[in-house]
């Protein structure tokens, strides 16, 4: 069995509505003992508590509402787009124009997403890739991972760079391809003298087509087609209603009377369209032909289809993962995935839900990975580390043997903090177990003396914690876990004991020894049930400066007597996973 | 500087790193250390692949790695290498400060950014580039030409980006402690 590293997650209150979301400061704290016993339990095997426990490093904390802020608490911001290949920042609008995958030469393997490179052919029958330079085209993209080439497509391209440009103008097995814009351009032009589209003006037409219906089912690729289907809606918007309620032409807001009309003909099977509209001029119509972006489906791509899987054998065909990098719809065989641009990644700035201060914000310049606000969670709350109190060859809890472990509870603010922590007698579940927290209420010291931390980096050879520890704890001999006593304390942090007594996991006990859940749900073990985890509910009061911000640094240590503290208060449920009972 | 009993397991060199008596450094001279590194038992760095070209010219950097590196034991350093006009030739690996590298991961990246976190048994390809503040799980294979960026964590075979390193990790990968944890 895996070695199991003890954890502790924290749970956003934001998640339960029935948990106590106070806002400190503005209301009056209530009576800890009093919620104490109006609350449930929290059960971290909860189907929902998976939603909400978070590890400390993915809190964010929000100064102005004083509470702890999640991934689901917060809003996400755009900061700016980049490549994830080639690092390039693209800037918004151009991903509003050019769409969300790099543009200019960074594409992934359509079989294993390993990255490609430009290789020259030549280069490539020596086996390894990014040779380019050293040899003339025409090159390919090939996968360092699998081999991968474009060869394999019939794709060569004449120059290194800016393939995302050639790639939208070269179809399998090498036939050029007009690109989408162009063609819509060379319509408009056409339109504009007065032309109808003809077949010879369509390049590229996909072959094994029969050549009356060549306009109709002609294929263009997905984005040209998308391409078209938009522009011919557009402008059929525009004709039906000229000006829309806002008096922006050719606007696709619902609000215009000819996309409602639209709207409520499909919902009434046309009769209503019909008997409202059709006495008004411009009726809108439906793509009828391919430059309009009609596609007809071919009842012989479907008998082509079987005839290809009959010669080429499942083995030729695309997995689900692999056809769904793709933009193309139809890619049934391996013969048929190109090339997958990369999606482009995003640097995003985080704000709280609540009150849409800024918790977090990326350094605008486009490589560096500093913050110009980074408010965690980690440097408002106490972190907790679990080990165990003695330790054991046996990585896994002996059941029913009272077990000691010792919570240690780091406090990052600069004011020292009451903790307080409660769990319930015995652990919810089928399996429960017995704990004792044995010193539930401790104070823990400030972070005030962060020179010494600055000093220690100087080399120490890191006798310093065992010194510390020495001095704070005279009793330092006593070896049994007290009632009541803190078990060993530092300058900015408390150990306390915690007894559990494991439970055992056998379902077919004796009745006195199952709890109620178990009597009633007598089924085998089930995945992780084995793993013993403690809800505690974790209460930390403190007075804090109101004026200067507790991670300030050291300036807020100075003129702290002068000001007047402010009483803060924060609670939540936190889950320690502790380790894995052994079967017995 | 403090001159160790000899049955230690490390030797402390002046810049502060602890070399394990049982690691494999080949080709010293072409390897830079920045110092309070550890490389632990059975690791292996081969400072002697070099461009080819070259050799004679005094001494080339192969190897260089920042401060405050790990390397696990029997995780293996090479120089990438391939054919550049007709010549088979390695070029150097750079590797940052704060880099951890987990036990038998063989690393092949022409750079290795600050923070960066290998597990156990990885492999990083020829000329992959890893960015700032990156981890990688255990068990992944890196393609070559890869470019992770900076708050990846990727993982799998090929690598593939599975999640983002939130912000309150990043003080995670300081390798300060674990450094000062490593002792005779
Ligand atoms: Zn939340
Ligand atoms: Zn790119
Ligand atoms: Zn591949
Ligand atoms: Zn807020």
């Amino acid at each position: 069995m895996a070695s199991f590293a003890p954890y502790a997650y924290i749970q956003c209150p934001c998640t339960e509505s029935n948990l106590p979301t106070r806002r400190l400061g503005s209301e009056s704290p209530t009576d800890p003992l009093e919620t104490e016993q109006e609350e449930p339990t929290f059960d971290p095997r909860a189907p929902r508590a998976n939603y909400s426990l978070y590890p400390l490093e993915h809190l964010l904390y929000c100064e102005d509402c004083h509470q702890i802020r999640c991934p689901r608490c917060v809003i996400d911001e755009l900061v700016a787009c980049y490549c994830p290949n080639c690092l390039f920042e693209v800037p918004i609008s151009t991903v509003k124009s050019e769409g969300n995958r790099c543009t200019r030469s960074c594409f992934q393997c359509p079989i294993c997403i390993g990255p490609l490179s430009v290789s020259s052919i030549e280069a490539q029958r020596d086996g390894l890739g990014a040779e380019f330079a050293a040899y003339g085209g025409p090159y390919v993209l090939s996968c360092g991972f699998c081999n991968w080439s474009s060869d394999e497509i019939g794709i060569q391209l004449d120059k290194p760079n800016s393939i995302y440009n050639q790639l939208a103008k070269i179809r399998h097995g090498g036939k050029s391809l007009t690109n989408a814009r162009e063609r819509r351009k060379e319509r408009e032009e056409r339109s504009k003298l007065g032309y109808s589209p003809t077949i010879e003006e369509e390049g590229g037409s996909e072959d094994g087509q029969e050549k009356t219906d060549l306009n109709a089912t002609e294929d263009f690729d997905a984005e040209s087609q998308f391409g078209n289907l938009k522009a011919f809606y557009q402008a059929q918007l525009s004709e039906s209603s000229p000006v829309s309620s806002l008096g922006l032409p050719g606007d696709y807001s619902y609000g215009s009377p000819g996309a409602l009309s639209r709207i409520m003909g499909l919902y009434t099977g046309s009769s209503f369209a019909d008997k409202k509209s059709r006495t008004k001029k411009g009726i809108m119509r439906e793509a009828r032909d391919a430059p309009e972006g009609l596609h007809i489906f071919s009842p012989s791509s479907d008998e082509e289809a079987v005839n290809r899987l009959r010669t080429e054998g499942w083995g030729n065909t695309v997995s689900t993962t692999q056809r769904k990098e793709q933009s193309e719809q139809n890619t049934h065989f391996l013969s048929d995935l190109r090339p997958i641009p990369y999606l482009l990644r995003t640097r995003r700035s985080k704000r709280c839900k609540t009150c849409r201060h800024i918790l977090s914000k990326p350094e605008s310049k486009v490589h560096s990975t500093r913050f110009r606000i980074r408010l965690v969670a980690l440097n408002y709350i106490p972190s907790i580390t679990i080990r165990p109190l003695q330790t054991s060859s046996s990585s896994l809890l002996r059941p029913m043997k009272p077990t000691q472990f010792l919570l240690t509870f780091k406090n990052p603010l600069f004011d020292s903090v009451k903790v307080n922590i409660a769990t319930a007698a015995k652990t919810p579940g089928r399996f429960s177990s017995k704990v004792t927290v044995l010193c539930p209420q401790f104070e823990v010291g400030a972070n005030t003396d962060a020179w010494e931390e600055a000093l220690r980096e100087g080399g120490n050879k890191g006798g310093e914690r065992e010194k510390r520890r020495t001095k704070a704890e005279a009793s330092e001999g006593q070896h049994q876990a007290e009632a009541g006593k803190v078990w060993e304390r530092g300058r900015n942090w408390v150990s306390v004991v915690v007894e559990v007594i494991p439970a055992s996991l056998r379902v077919q006990a004796p009745a006195f020894l199952k709890s109620e859940e178990l009597q009633k749900d007598e089924s085998p073990l089930r995945e992780d049930e084995d793993v013993l985890e403690i809800p505690v509910f974790v209460r930390v009061e403190w007075e804090a400066d109101p004026t200067h911000d507790d991670t300030g640094g050291l300036a807020a240590a100075g003129a702290k007597d002068k000001e007047v503290k402010e009483k803060r208060e924060l609670a939540y449920w936190c889950v320690l996973g502790i380790g894995r009972i052994a079967r017995d | 500087m403090s001159k160790k009993p000899p049955k230690g397991e490390y030797i402390e060199t002046e810049t502060g790193n602890k070399v394990s008596r049982r690691g494999q450094l080949v080709g010293t001279t072409n390897i830079i250390l920045g110092g309070k590194s550890v490389i632990q038992a059975e690791v292996v760095i081969r400072g002697d692949l070099t461009r080819e070209k070259q050799q004679g010219q005094g001494n080339q950097v192969a190897i260089a790695i920042g401060r405050y590196c790990i390397f696990s034991r029997a995780c293996e350093l090479r120089p990438p290498g391939k054919l550049y006009r007709g010549t088979f030739s390695h070029y150097p690996l750079k590797i940052a400060d704060h880099v951890f590298v987990g036990p038998s991961s063989i690393i092949e990246a022409a750079l290795i950014g600050n923070h960066v976190n290998i597990g156990a048994n990885c492999v990083i390809g020829k000329f992959a580039i890893i960015k700032d503040y990156v981890r990688v799980l255990d068990g992944t294979v890196v393609p070559p030409n890869m470019v992770i960026p900076s708050f990846s964590i990727v993982a799998g075979r090929p690598a593939q980006v599975v999640g983002e390193i939130a912000e309150g990790e990043v003080d995670g990968f300081d390798l300060r402690e674990a450094y000062r944890a490593v002792r005779n």
